[in-house]
């Protein structure tokens, strides 16, 4: 017999070993790519952090969350019926049966290498973000016809286009006035938990007839619509204009195949002009009148009121937040955690989640600053997100902090909604609302005009950043005009920028690996610096969620 | 005695069950069974449902008369 060579067990250091055991490897020494099964980006296994933060990860966030999607789904859905139709819509609809299971791994990618109070920070803005999904998942499937949902409920809910803010249906709340963004949970999460499903919408909208080289969000949009992928959850629907003209093909496309009553609310975007103000708030209005026309719901401004100052809590929080990300090292946000959770409540709305979830942030934060932890040790560039980022590969982030030391301090999405609504007054309020509506993302900045997309500038001093990563939307034609303008400007300010391509939710024009290679290219070759985890220079993970 | 076998029992079925789910968690077991097998399940599923043609929607205006207010 063989004798087993021990000579190996020699040069092992059982010290660090131990050490490592407990308290997990330090930041140089993970090989974080080395976990991964090539092409899938499924984990041979996942990241051991060491015993406290992988118990945490396992008890707190993986556990916690598994279980906390059942008891969603069972308070949200109003209990065993609820569940029944979740499993119908689960069977009905690709959107939710081909993507949303999958959605702990959005998880992991997003928070690979975190520990200590930025896992926990981080984790918490992923699990509001969940509830928020599965508020809106058994919203539809509660209301759809074409499952047997309840008619009653689906005659006081409105669609709407994505970015039609929710804020429109709060006067309506204490009615049971229901908002359903149609597109945010068919198609926008999708791209970020599971990028999977989308691909099916856009070659569904091409192999129509239609041509490809829109924006592929609003191949998308009509693609769920084409395909029939729709519920039948709400009686009449809000659309706007969102960005583009795009944006107006989608509507035309939906408001043929859902055949139901609409009311177009166009979203001026050159917005600095005061007279397009007032034009924006008639707008408003004449979409609350379709809204109780539609629904036989009345117009209550205490309730309006009620939700509004909510938010602005909502809004002072986030403020607080970005005070602590510009100013200290104890910020324990990661790049995608703060992105995502940011444009979804601003976006979606004020509702009773977000603010469980901002609590249990804002312990964290304070214990971070008045400890004055260094939350992201390893930084070696702060940089500004700017522009609209791939829905694909939202977890960039993640990886680059990881790979390279670049940590993503703050986005260009988050600034979007930077705006305390008055409630003294119904016109005050009137009034800031509708700019709150032109403020709306992929506008604000995005095709609000020269001077608010270069509001870059004054951010990157304002967050203390010293790199931008500049998204480069390929089928935006509005955000391609302007790469001149930047690189001109980022030449003049000396400004370290990484342009970085990407189809918005399609994978296929630019694949994940292409925008790593970019980046280390750039880390190599301009900055010189050599990566902290050279296991995540390049993987393939063509396949992967 | 036979209380204390019950709850030692119930401990013990507890802790392995949680040894199990650590093991389903630590070796992405649930991550595995998705992929290979949950996915392409729904998927073929999808890929095969009976849908309704979107042209036998009539291309007219509901809302024509809202909009003429």
């Amino acid at each position: 017999m063989k004798k087993p060579d021990l000579s190996k067990l020699k040069e092992v250091d059982f010290k660090k070993a131990a050490r490592d055991f407990v308290y997990g490897k330090p930041h140089g020494e993970r090989r974080l790519g080395d976990l991964y099964i090539p092409k899938t980006g499924l984990y041979k296994h996942r990241e051991w952090r060491g015993i406290k933060d992988t118990m945490y990860y396992f008890n707190n966030i993986w556990l916690y969350n598994y279980g906390m999607i059942v008891r969603d789904l069972m308070v949200y859905g109003g209990g065993p019926k609820g569940a029944v139709q979740f499993l119908k819509g689960t069977w009905r609809y690709r959107w939710m049966g081909q993507t949303y299971l999958t959605v702990m791994h959005w998880f992991d990618r997003c928070l690979e290498g975190m520990r200590g109070e930025t896992l926990k920070a981080s984790a918490w803005h992923f699990r509001g973000i969940t509830s928020a999904c599965l508020y809106q998942i058994t919203g539809f499937f509660n209301r759809d016809l074409n499952i047997g949902g309840d008619p009653a409920l689906r005659a006081k809910t409105i669609g709407t286009d994505e970015t039609v803010w929710g804020g429109i249906i709060y006067p309506y709340m204490d009615q049971g006035g229901y908002y359903l963004p149609t597109q945010m949970i068919p198609y926008f999460v999708t791209c970020h938990c599971n990028n999977h499903t989308v691909l099916n919408y856009i070659d569904a909208v091409q192999a129509y007839g239609l041509p490809g080289d829109p924006c592929p969000m609003c191949q998308a949009e009509a693609g769920i619509y084409i395909e029939d992928d729709v519920p039948d959850s709400y009686v009449a629907m809000v659309t706007t204009n969102e960005a583009c003209d795009s944006s107006v093909g989608t509507s035309v496309i939906q408001d043929w195949m859902m055949n139901k009553p609409l009311f177009a609310m166009p979203q001026v975007m050159q917005f600095d002009d005061d007279s397009v103000l007032e034009n924006c708030a008639k707008e408003i209005e004449m979409a609350w009148r379709f809204i109780e026309e539609q629904t036989g719901l009345e117009f209550h401004w205490e309730e309006l009121k009620k939700h509004i100052e909510l938010q602005n809590k909502q809004t002072q929080f986030e403020r607080e937040k970005w005070d602590v990300a510009a100013n200290t090292h104890s910020y324990p946000i990661n790049g995608v955690a703060q992105a995502l959770y940011r444009i979804f409540y601003s976006q979606y709305g004020e509702r009773p989640f977000w603010h469980d979830v901002d609590a249990k942030v804002k312990k964290i934060m304070e214990k971070c600053v008045n400890e004055d932890i260094n939350t992201f040790p390893m930084t070696r560039h702060r940089v500004i997100a700017w522009s609209c980022a791939p829905l694909y590969y939202s977890a960039w982030c993640t990886w680059a902090y990881n790979c390279w030391g670049l940590n993503t301090i703050i986005n260009m999405d988050s600034l979007m909604f930077d705006l305390d609504i008055r409630t003294d007054t119904y016109e005050n309020c009137l009034m800031d609302i509708a700019k709150y509506h032109e403020w709306a993302p992929m506008r604000r900045m995005a095709v609000g005009g020269l001077q608010h997309i270069f509001e870059l500038w004054e951010n990157m001093e304002k967050f203390n950043c010293d790199m931008v990563m500049m998204y480069d939307q390929l089928q935006c034609k509005g955000m391609q005009g302007v790469v001149g303008l930047f690189e001109d400007e980022f030449r003049a300010r000396n400004i370290h920028a990484i342009w970085m391509p990407h189809a918005l939710p399609d994978k296929r024009t630019v694949p994940r690996s292409q925008i790593r290679q970019i980046i280390n290219d750039y880390m190599f070759t301009v900055m010189g610096e050599e990566p902290l985890d050279p296991s995540l220079l390049d993987f393939d993970d063509i396949d992967s969620w | 005695m036979k209380a204390k076998k019950i709850i030692k029992r119930t401990l013990g079925l507890a802790a392995a069950a949680y040894a199990g789910l650590f093991c389903v968690f630590y070796f992405d077991l649930d991550g595995k069974l998705l992929y290979y097998v949950v996915e392409p399940f729904m998927k073929n599923h999808f890929d095969n449902m009976e849908r309704r043609d979107p042209h036998t929607v009539p291309y007219d205006m509901l809302d024509s008369e809202y909009m003429d207010k």
